[in-house]
């Protein structure tokens, strides 16, 4: 059976879930961080099927930022969290609870 | 065929999706990752998103991940494994299983197309913004209907850069701390 | 220039200087002094060329300042003929103070903050006689006020002067309270507050005052006449304002502003009832009287003179009562002249001895102050209203119109006239006992003996004003002179009231008693003067009458324990209510908004508080909440 636009939608948001599953469980900053990027990477996925399936350009570009974006935000968050590892020297995020009130 | 290689892909990619989830050292969740989105490049080349696949390798997979590695590497290998508590696993697990299902549901929302229709190489004239497979309507879209966010994804770029450097800047109190060392507390 | 600019500049200028002085001059005491000097004698040379040259004709002009919703505030002028002596009265005698407190307070080292303080009083005190409006009339009133306020605490180190500044002004307050009940009440009765416009209605249609609001009105507008010109009963502040310097004491609680509650009540004149006047001469009368028996019951000369002005005061209200402004207008007039000349002279007396006020420290300074002791006794036969005098002529008219009221309009009346005479009789005590005790006799202290007589700056306005107080009620026999003079003033200001008095005379001549009552009246103030001098003069030390009749002199010295008695209502009666309604203040604030809303919003933070766990994974849980949330909603 030929995969339709469900199945890959499905699959995309089996990825989200998966990724939102991973920011909630995990207690390691930069795999949070890369549970972000998962996410990120199943909605890249739903656009480009989408666009695919209706026959225009508009979902694949902008699959084309949503990348930039996602480099962008990738190099400063990981430099925050270099310098938050120099003063709290830890990545455990319930050791990084300076807010509490 | 391309059902074949279309449940395998999504399989691999959710599999590897799971792993880096679960996996105990953030070393290993990295390479998971990697593989997933190899997934992912793989499944937009099943819908002759070429460009698109070579720019997820090349950038995400290639750059972003490497980038992570990088600073994995670079945090000691005892704060690296930090596994997950039971409770939160448990509550976890039932989260997941929740959003897959919506997941699900909302897919089914939309209307089943199942034949793909053909698609061209290049743009025609008649719907410059259709589908094609060429790089060349990346350009085309970028340069006329998306030219703004394109200059401003530029200056974003710009700015992340200039922010990066800022913030990895060491402090003088910072200066004389290796982050392998223990902490000083 | 015409009038209205003249009349502006006569306003403005003190106001100049005031804020010239209080922005630059408060440490350069004599550069104040010289400011405030010479703006008063530029206002008295302004005002002496409008009261040349005035043509006689009522002037008024207004502009409008504010305006809410249909009622506008205005501020203008009214010059008429009372306002024409008024501002003589005014501008003449406050230069001639001014001059004498630069000798006066020459050792003092507040000068500017005085001199400051003396033009504000010009600029509000100028504001009152040339208002036309009873708002802008309200205004300026409290103005005065403040400026006594701020005069009578000059010595603001003792607590006495603090306390008798914040008594002045307090009582002030209580009849300024009627005073703007009635204005209010004035303004939702006729209309308007603009007095040529209140006059025009009154005018030809006295049944309007007939009736029971504007015999209310008439009667709150006495309330401010009351508490400014201390009569009974808020008369309790003026003894105590003497703790100000002499020179304030002159200006302000002996010519000028007291006078400004006789000189409010002859512009209004026609607003009042005869229900108010009646009061107001029955009142004025009692008050005469009274005053004058406190007055032999003090030592300090200052309280002395406080009574003697309280007692005049009743005089001029007595002459309102009895229907003759102009006359009272009169006696206003005269009164500044000579009890400025008696408290000038007092001052002169004080500053020679060193800054002692008891009368029974001084004596013998006829001698050694010639000037100082011959105005004095001009003006102290001026007081006691010697035929020639000043004092005479309207001093007697209204011990004559009281005795024709007796006459014509029932012998109820004549209690007005026994009254008002008695007073007289206390004069002539009083002023004889002042004068023999301070001036003739031995010297009874140290600095008696060694007293001086005083600089130039005080003796030369002594002369001037003690020269008026002999000769300033000679206008009413009608010399004119230089084309604009009549006796020593100008005839624009004598005109009205040298008209009242021939009137009065020829009423009097009508009668027939007109001969008899002026032998009666030469003859108590000689008797007066001689007893006194015979009782008072030879003593040595101390108060004769306290020594011979202590129960008297108690009565006279606690000067009807009004001081008591007000003190006992406000301990017990008006601090057990404030102290009632600020428990009740409290239990409203304090539980209902302390402990009601306050405590609600504190309990909400602390539970909101919660929230903030600092734990990331906990704010993802909210996020996902959140999400489905929205879901749902956008679903269902």
């Amino acid at each position: 059976m030929q995969p339709g636009l469900q199945a890959y939608l499905t699959v995309a948001g089996f990825l989200f879930a998966i990724g939102f599953a991973g920011v909630l469980l995990r207690k390691n900053t930069l795999v949070i961080f890369m549970c972000l990027e998962l996410m990120l990477t199943a909605s890249t996925l739903a656009l480009v099927a989408i666009s695919r399936f209706y026959n225009s350009m508009d979902g694949a570009l902008f699959v084309f930022f949503i990348i930039t974006v996602a480099a962008a935000e990738v190099a400063v968050g990981l430099a925050i969290i270099v310098a938050l590892y120099r003063r709290r020297h830890t990545i455990q995020v319930d050791e990084l609870n300076y807010l509490k009130h | 065929m391309p059902a074949f290689f279309f449940y395998f892909f999504s399989a691999l990619t959710i599999l590897a999706a799971l792993l880096v989830v679960l996996n105990r050292d953030a070393v290993n969740s990295a390479m998971c990752m990697i593989v997933a989105l190899g997934g992912v490049a793989a499944l937009f080349v099943l819908l002759q998103a070429y460009f698109l696949a070579v720019l997820q390798i090349v950038v995400y997979a290639g750059a972003v991940m490497v980038l992570f590695l990088f600073i994995i590497m670079l945090l000691d290998p005892k704060t690296r494994r930090i596994p997950v508590s039971e409770m939160n696993m448990v509550v976890g697990l039932v989260a997941l299983v929740m959003l897959a299902i919506g997941a699900f549901w909302l897919a089914r929302q939309y209307p089943t197309v199942a034949n793909l229709p053909p698609v061209e190489a290049l743009p025609t004239d008649a719907a410059p913004l259709g589908y094609a497979t060429a790089a060349k309507t990346f350009g085309y879209g970028l340069f006329t209907r998306y030219l703004l966010p394109f200059e401003v994804a530029g200056f974003l770029l710009l700015s992340a850069m200039v922010g990066v450097i800022v913030l990895s800047k060491r402090t003088p109190a910072d200066a004389h701390d290796d982050p392998a060392k223990p902490p000083r507390k | 220039m015409d009038l209205n600019t003249i009349l502006t500049a006569i306003l403005l200028l003190p106001l100049g200087s005031a804020v010239l002085i209080a922005l630059f001059l408060r440490r350069r005491g004599g550069l104040a002094a010289a400011l405030s000097v010479t703006v008063g004698f530029l206002i008295m040379a302004l005002s002496l060329d409008v009261l040349l040259t005035w043509n006689g004709q009522d002037f008024h002009v207004s502009t409008e300042w504010l305006r809410f919703g249909t009622y506008a505030f205005s501020m203008g002028f009214y010059f008429n003929h009372q306002t024409a002596l008024m501002l003589l009265v005014v501008s003449f005698v406050a230069s001639w103070i001014q001059l004498f407190s630069v000798g006066y307070m020459d050792d003092d080292d507040a000068k500017g903050r005085f001199f400051g303080g003396l033009s504000i009083f010009m600029f509000s005190i100028l504001g009152i006689v040339l208002a036309d409006n009873l708002v802008m009339l309200f205004v300026f009133w409290e103005l005065v006020g403040f400026s006594s306020y701020m005069l009578i605490a000059h010595y603001y180190k003792t607590d006495f002067a603090n306390m008798a500044s914040k008594k002045a002004f307090i009582v002030n307050r209580v009849g300024d309270f009627g005073f703007l009940l009635g204005i209010v009440w004035c303004w939702n009765h006729y209309g308007t507050v603009n007095l040529i416009e209140l006059h025009g209605k009154l005018l030809g249609h006295p049944e309007l005052l007939g009736t029971h609001r504007a015999i209310a009105i008439g009667l709150l507008l006495m309330c401010g006449f009351i508490g400014k010109s201390a009569q009974f009963p808020l008369q309790v502040w003026l003894t105590d304002a003497m703790a100000g310097p002499t020179p304030v004491s002159a200006l302000i609680h002996a010519a000028t502003m007291v006078a400004a509650g006789i000189y409010f009540l002859a512009r209004v004149f026609f607003l009042l009832s005869p229900f108010t006047l009646h009061w107001i001469m029955w009142s004025g009368a009692l008050m005469t009287a009274f005053a004058g028996l406190c007055a032999l019951g003090q030592t300090d000369i200052k309280k002395t003179l406080a009574y003697s002005t309280l007692s005049h005061l009743g005089y001029m209200a007595c002459a309102v009562g009895l229907g003759y402004p102009e006359l009272a207008m009169f006696h206003l007039a005269m009164h500044a002249c000579f009890k400025a000349t008696l408290f000038l002279g007092s001052g002169s007396v004080i500053h020679a001895c060193h800054h002692e006020q008891d009368i029974y420290k001084m004596g013998g300074l006829l001698k050694k102050m010639p000037l100082t002791g011959i105005t004095f006794l001009l003006a102290s036969l001026a007081n006691c209203a010697i035929p020639f005098f000043s004092g005479g002529y309207s001093k007697d008219s209204i011990i004559t119109a009281a005795f024709l009221k007796g006459h014509t309009d029932g012998s109820v009346y004549f209690g007005v006239y026994l009254l008002v005479l008695f007073g007289a009789l206390c004069t002539a005590l009083y002023t004889g006992r002042l004068f023999s005790v301070v001036f003739l006799g031995k010297a009874r202290s140290e600095d008696a003996e060694h007293a001086h007589e005083s600089s130039p700056f005080m003796t030369i306005p002594l002369v001037v004003l003690g020269l008026l107080s002999l000769g300033g009620g000679w206008a009413v026999y009608g010399w004119t002179w230089g084309g604009h003079f009549t006796g020593l003033l100008p005839s624009t200001c004598v005109v009205v009231f040298a008209q009242a008095f021939k009137d009065l005379q020829e009423a009097a001549e009508k009668s027939g008693a007109a001969t008899i009552l002026e032998v009666v009246n030469l003859v108590i103030a000689l008797a007066g003067l001689a007893a006194a001098y015979l009782f008072y003069g030879r003593a040595p030390a101390g108060d004769p009458l306290a020594a011979k009749a202590p129960g008297v002199y108690h009565v006279l010295e606690r000067h009807g324990w009004f001081d008591d008695v007000y003190d006992w209502y406000v301990k017990q009666v008006q601090q057990r209510i404030c102290d009632l309604i600020g428990a009740i203040d409290l239990l409203l604030f304090k539980f209902t908004f302390g402990w009601g809303s306050g405590g609600l919003a504190g309990l909400t933070g602390s539970v909101l508080r919660r929230f903030q766990t600092g734990s990331i994974h906990a704010y993802v849980y909210w996020f996902l909440a959140g999400v489905i949330l929205f879901w749902a909603l956008a679903i269902g």
